[in-house]
C-alpha cells in the first residue's frame, strides 16, 4: 500500500518534530535558546568518538526490548513487560556468568550466558502466553505487571543470594574481564552486542517472513479467525509468540551487564522496556526499521547527556526523559491519526464508488 | 393528508471502513404501530436502529421526531427523546436484584426505595409482566431477564421501544407473551421497531413491514394481505425462478461419500441444529436452500469442523471424521468456501500466495524444513490465478487490492485443490457480478463431475435449482424436506422455507 507508507513517512516525521518542538519549550522556560542549545548538542555528539560510540551502545538493548514488543504486537498481542523479562535475562546472565567465569572457558561462558539469558525472558513471556491462551487472561496487564514482580525478585535477590562479597551495597560482584563482550571500536565502549543486535533482527525478519512458522503468527495477527479457521492454533502461537519475545527482551540482559554495566545493580536501567515500546511502533514493528529508529532514540539519549554536561546551562539530567518521552508520545499519537487517516480515506473511497455507481 | 410520523429517519448514510452499512435509508414509525425491520444477517438493520439509539453517529442523513429534527449522539439524548433499545446481548448485574437493575443510573443521592418499588411495581402490573422485582437477576432465565431489560425501558417512560432480534433466545411460550406484551404496549400509542429476520413473527405481531437489503430499504408495505413467499422474495432480493428440470446433464454417482447422521448443536441453550441426518453422492451437489440464519453456517463449520458438535456423526469415504479438527479435515481432503470471505477466508493484507497458503502453511509440499517454499508457492498460485481466470497485476499483489469476484475465485480455487473430498460452499456467489457468478458455477459443475461430494448453501433459489441435484431447506435448524428439483415449485420452496412441513405444504397445494 504505497500510500500508506506515505502516511506513515509523514506522520512518524511530524511525531519527532513536534518531540523536538514541546521538549524546546522546557529548555524555554529555562531561559535558554533551544536552537543554540540543539545545535551545540549536535556538535558536541559528533565531534567526538567516544560519544559516537555510545549512541550504538545505548541502542543495542534499545533494538531487543523493541524487538520484543515488535514480535507479539505482529500477532496482535500486546507484550508490555520487556522491561521484566530484561531483568530476568540481566538475572540469569549475571548468575551464569558468575557461577561459570572461573570453570569454563570465556568464549563457551559468554555463549551460555547469552543462551540462558534468552531462556530467562523466554520463562517470563511463556508464562504470560499460556496464562493468555488456556484462561484468556488480558496479557496486557498480566505482562505490565510481570515486570514488578520480576523486579521485586531482583531486588530480593541483589539483598541476598546475588549481594556482592564486600556485602555493603546491594548489587553484585563484578564479572571477570575475560568474559565482558569484546570491544570492537578502541577508545569508546562499543562492544559486540550491537553486531549481535542487528545479526538478532535479521533473524526476526526471516523468521517472519520467510519461515512457516512466521507466516502462522502473521496471519493470526491480520486475521485470527481466518487463522483459525485454517487450522492455526491460535493458542500455540500465542504461547510461542510470546516465548520468543520475552527471549529477545531476555538477551539484552545479557549485552547490559556483559558489555556495559559488568554487574547488575537495583534499578538497572529502568525505562528500556517503554522506550523498546515507542521505538517498534515508530518502526511499525518492522525487524530492520527498529535498528534505525533504536539508534535515534540512542542519539537523543547521548545528546541528553550532553546537554546535562553543558556549563553554565544547568540542564537537568531527567531533560533527555522529556525527550525520549514526548516523542514517543507523539509516535504513538501519530499511530492513532493514521488509522483515522486510513478509515477516512476507505470511507472517501466508498463514498466515490457509490456516486460512481449511481 | 398524510399523518407526521412519531420518528423519522431521512437520507440516512453509514459507512464503516470498507462497507456501506446503510445507503440513503429512509424510514418512518408512527404512534400505536409496530414496525417489523425485516432483512438477512448483514443488510444493516442493527446499524440502522443504533445510529437511532445514538450509539453510531451516520455520516449524512438526519432524524426527525414529530417532523422537528433532533440531534441524537448518544443513547441518553434517545432516552430523553423517550426511544429506548433492547439489545441482543443484555446488560444486567447478576448479582443485583430486578429492582437495583431497573433503577440503575436513574437514582441520585440517597435511595427512595419504597418510592422505586412502587413505581416499578405499578409499570409491572400494568403490563401483566409477571416477574418478582426482588429476585436476583443470576436467578432468573433468559425470557425473564428480557422482562427486566423492557421494564428498564419502560421505567425511563420509553414511548418507543427498539428490539433487536428479540424472539432469538426465547422459547414459543416466552414470544407469545413478548407478543402479547408489544400489542399492549402500542395499544396505549407507544411505537415498537422490531427487528428481526423471521417471518412467522412478523406475520404475528406487525402493523407495517420494512425489507433492508444490503443496507437499503427495498420495501415498505402494511402487514395486512402480504404473503410469506413474497417476504421471502423480497429478502432475498430476486424472483423465485419457474423452475426448469432437467438443466442437469450430470447424473450423480449412486456411491455415497458423505453421511451425516443426527448431527446436533447448541448456542447458549438454543437447538441450532437439530438433528440432521443427509447423505451426499459423489458428484453430487446438495443444495441447502433457506432463509439465512436458519442453522445453515452452522452446518458448514460442522462439516468443516470449526465448530464442536454436540452429537452426531460425520462419515467421508466411510472414515468417521467427527472428532477430527479442522487441520485434520483439511488434510482428509475438505474444502470450505465460508460465506464471509473477509473474516474467515483471507487476509487482506497479504498477497495472493500467502492467502494460498493459508489453509496449508503445514502442508510439506509448501516448504522446505522451516523455510516457506516461496518458488514452489508462487507456481502453484500462478497456476491457480491461470486456471481459474483471475484478473491481477501477479501472485505478490495483495489480495485486499483486488475485487470481490476475483477474492472470491482465489479463494475457491484454493479450495478445490483442498477438497479432493467434499467442498462445502456457503453462499459462493454472494455479492458478486453476474460474470463472476458464471465462472463460479462453471466451477462448481466441473468440481462435480470429478466425483466430490458438495454441498451448497445459498439463498440464491436461481443458483439452488440450476446446480443442485438435492435440494435440503432448512428451517430453525431442521431440514423440512429433501426434494428433487423437479418436485418444487416456487411456493412450495417458499412455504417450506417459511417454517411449514412438508405435509402442511401438501395440504396448502390441496
Amino acid at each position: 500500500m504505497k500510500s500508506n507508507t506515505g502516511d506513515l513517512i509523514f506522520t512518524t516525521f511530524f511525531a519527532i518534530v513536534a518531540g523536538f518542538l514541546t521538549s524546546a519549550l522546557m529548555l524555554l522556560l529555562l531561559g535558554l535558546n533551544p536552537l543554540n542549545v540543539f545545535a551545540e548538542a549536535v556538535a558536541i555528539m559528533f565531534s567526538d568518538k567516544y560519544n559516537i560510540g555510545d549512541i550504538f551502545v545505548k541502542s543495542t538493548p534499545l533494538i531487543f526490548t523493541a524487538l520484543a514488543f515488535a514480535f507479539t504486537y505482529k500477532a496482535n498481542l500486546f507484550n508490555i513487560g520487556a522491561q521484566g523479562q530484561f531483568y530476568a535475562g540481566a538475572i540469569v546472565a549475571i548468575s551464569v556468568s558468575l557461577a561459570l567465569q572461573n570453570f569454563l572457558p570465556p568464549a563457551i561462558v559468554l555463549i551460555i550466558t547469552l543462551l540462558s539469558a534468552f531462556v530467562g525472558g523466554a520463562l517470563i513471556g511463556t508464562l504470560i502466553g499460556f496464562l493468555k491462551a488456556r484462561f484468556g487472561a488480558n496479557e496486557f496487564l498480566v505482562s505490565m505487571m510481570s515486570t514488578y514482580v520480576v523486579q521485586a525478585v531482583m531486588n530480593y535477590l541483589l539483598r541476598t543470594f546475588l549481594k556482592e562479597s564486600k556485602g555493603e551495597y546491594p548489587q553484585t560482584d563484578a564479572i571477570d574481564a575475560s568474559i565482558r563482550i569484546p570491544r570492537i571500536w578502541e577508545g569508546t565502549r562499543l562492544h559486540a552486542g550491537i553486531i549481535l543486535s542487528v545479526l538478532v533482527a535479521v533473524c526476526v525478519y526471516i523468521l517472519l517472513y520467510k519461515t512457516s512458522l512466521g507466516f502462522r503468527i502473521r496471519a493470526v495477527g491480520l486475521n485470527s479467525n481466518a487463522a483459525k479457521m485454517s487450522g492455526i492454533s491460535i493458542r500455540k502461537i500465542t504461547i510461542l509468540t510470546f516465548l520468543i519475545s520475552g527471549g529477545l527482551a531476555g538477551i539484552a540482559g545479557f549485552t547490559e551487564v556483559n558489555g556495559v554495566q559488568y554487574m547488575l545493580i537495583q534499578n538497572f536501567n529502568p525505562t528500556l522496556g517503554a522506550a523498546g515500546l515507542g521505538i517498534a511502533i515508530l518502526a511499525n514493528a518492522h525487524p530492520i526499521g527498529i535498528i534505525f529508529s533504536s539508534l535515534l532514540f540512542g542519539g537523543i539519549e547521548v545528546m541528553g547527556n550532553i546537554m546535562g554536561r553543558m556549563s553554565g546551562l544547568n540542564i537537568p539530567a531527567s531533560f533527555i526523559q522529556i525527550m525520549q518521552g514526548l516523542v514517543m508520545l507523539f509516535v504513538i499519537v501519530s499511530y492513532f491519526i493514521r488509522e483515522k487517516i486510513a478509515v477516512h480515506r476507505n470511507k472517501k473511497k466508498l463514498m466515490e464508488a457509490m456516486e460512481d455507481a449511481d | 393528508m398524510k399523518k407526521t410520523p412519531y420518528f423519522e429517519m431521512t437520507n440516512i448514510t453509514k459507512l464503516f471502513a470498507r462497507v456501506v452499512a446503510n445507503r440513503n435509508v429512509d424510514l418512518e414509525i408512527h404512534r400505536g404501530e409496530v414496525l417489523a425491520l425485516l432483512g438477512e444477517n448483514g443488510a444493516g438493520k442493527s446499524t440502522l436502529m443504533k445510529i437511532l439509539y445514538g450509539l453510531y453517529k451516520s455520516d449524512e442523513g438526519e432524524i426527525l421526531k414529530d417532523g422537528e429534527t433532533v440531534k441524537i449522539q448518544s443513547p441518553k439524548d434517545a432516552m430523553n427523546l423517550g426511544i429506548s433499545m433492547i439489545q441482543q446481548h443484555f446488560s444486567l448485574i447478576p448479582a443485583h436484584t430486578v429492582l437495583d437493575n431497573i433503577i440503575l443510573g436513574t437514582v441520585h443521592g440517597r435511595i427512595n426505595y419504597t418510592d422505586c418499588e412502587e413505581k416499578v411495581q405499578k409499570i409491572v402490573d400494568k403490563f401483566d409482566m409477571d416477574i418478582d422485582i426482588h429476585a436476583y437477576v443470576r436467578d432468573l432465565d433468559i425470557g425473564e431477564q428480557q422482562k427486566v431489560e423492557i421494564l428498564k425501558a419502560l421505567f425511563l417512560s420509553a414511548n418507543l421501544l427498539i428490539m433487536d432480534e428479540p424472539t432469538a433466545v426465547l422459547t414459543p411460550q416466552e414470544i407469545d407473551k413478548l407478543m402479547e406484551f408489544v400489542r399492549s404496549f402500542v395499544d396505549q400509542g407507544n411505537a415498537v421497531i422490531f427487528i428481526t429476520h423471521k417471518m412467522k413473527e412478523v406475520m404475528q405481531v406487525a402493523d407495517r413491514i420494512a425489507v433492508m437489503r444490503n443496507g437499503e430499504v427495498v420495501a415498505e408495505f402494511p402487514c395486512e394481505g402480504v404473503s410469506e413467499a413474497k417476504l421471502s422474495n423480497l429478502m432475498i432480493g430476486h424472483q423465485l425462478v419457474e423452475v426448469k428440470s432437467g438443466t442437469r446433464k450430470v447424473e450423480a454417482n449412486t456411491e455415497i461419500g458423505l453421511r451425516v447422521s443426527k448431527l446436533n448443536y447448541t448456542k447458549n441453550n438454543i437447538k441450532i441444529l437439530d438433528d440432521l441426518s443427509f447423505d451426499v453422492g459423489k458428484g453430487e451437489v446438495l443444495g441447502i436452500a433457506g432463509v439465512s440464519g436458519n442453522g445453515q453456517q452452522e452446518l458448514c463449520e460442522a462439516l468443516y469442523g470449526s465448530i464442536k458438535i454436540d452429537s452426531g456423526l460425520i462419515e467421508l469415504n466411510n472414515t468417521d471424521i467427527s472428532n477430527f479438527s479442522t487441520r485434520d479435515r483439511i488434510e482428509t481432503g475438505v474444502g470450505y468456501v465460508p460465506v464471509n470471505r473477509h473474516d474467515d477466508a483471507m487476509v487482506s493484507d497479504m498477497n495472493l500466495a500467502e492467502n494460498v497458503l493459508l489453509r496449508s502453511s503445514y502442508d510439506k509440499a509448501w516448504s522446505k524444513g522451516p523455510f516457506i517454499g516461496e518458488k514452489k508457492l508462487k507456481a502453484y498460485s500462478d497456476n491457480i490465478i491461470n486456471e481459474f481466470d483471475i484478473k491481477t497485476p501477479g501472485s505478490d499483489q495483495k489480495i485486499g487490492h483486488l475485487s470481490g469476484g476475483n477474492q472470491q475465485k482465489l479463494i475457491v480455487g484454493r479450495e478445490v485443490h483442498i477438497g479432493s473430498s467434499l467442498l462445502i460452499l456457503n453462499q459462493p456467489t454472494r455479492g458478486l457480478d453476474v460474470g463472476a457468478v458464471n465462472n463460479i458455477h462453471a466451477i462448481i459443475v466441473d468440481q462435480c463431475m470429478q466425483g466430490k461430494c458438495i454441498v451448497m448453501v445459498s439463498t440464491e433459489l436461481s443458483e439452488i435449482f440450476s446446480l443442485s441435484h438435492r435440494i435440503a431447506v432448512m428451517y430453525k435448524g431442521q431440514i423440512m424436506g429433501i426434494y428433487r428439483p423437479d418436485e418444487l415449485n416456487t411456493e412450495k420452496i417458499g412455504l417450506l422455507m417459511a417454517g411449514y412441513s412438508g405435509d402442511e405444504v401438501a395440504a396448502h397445494e390441496k
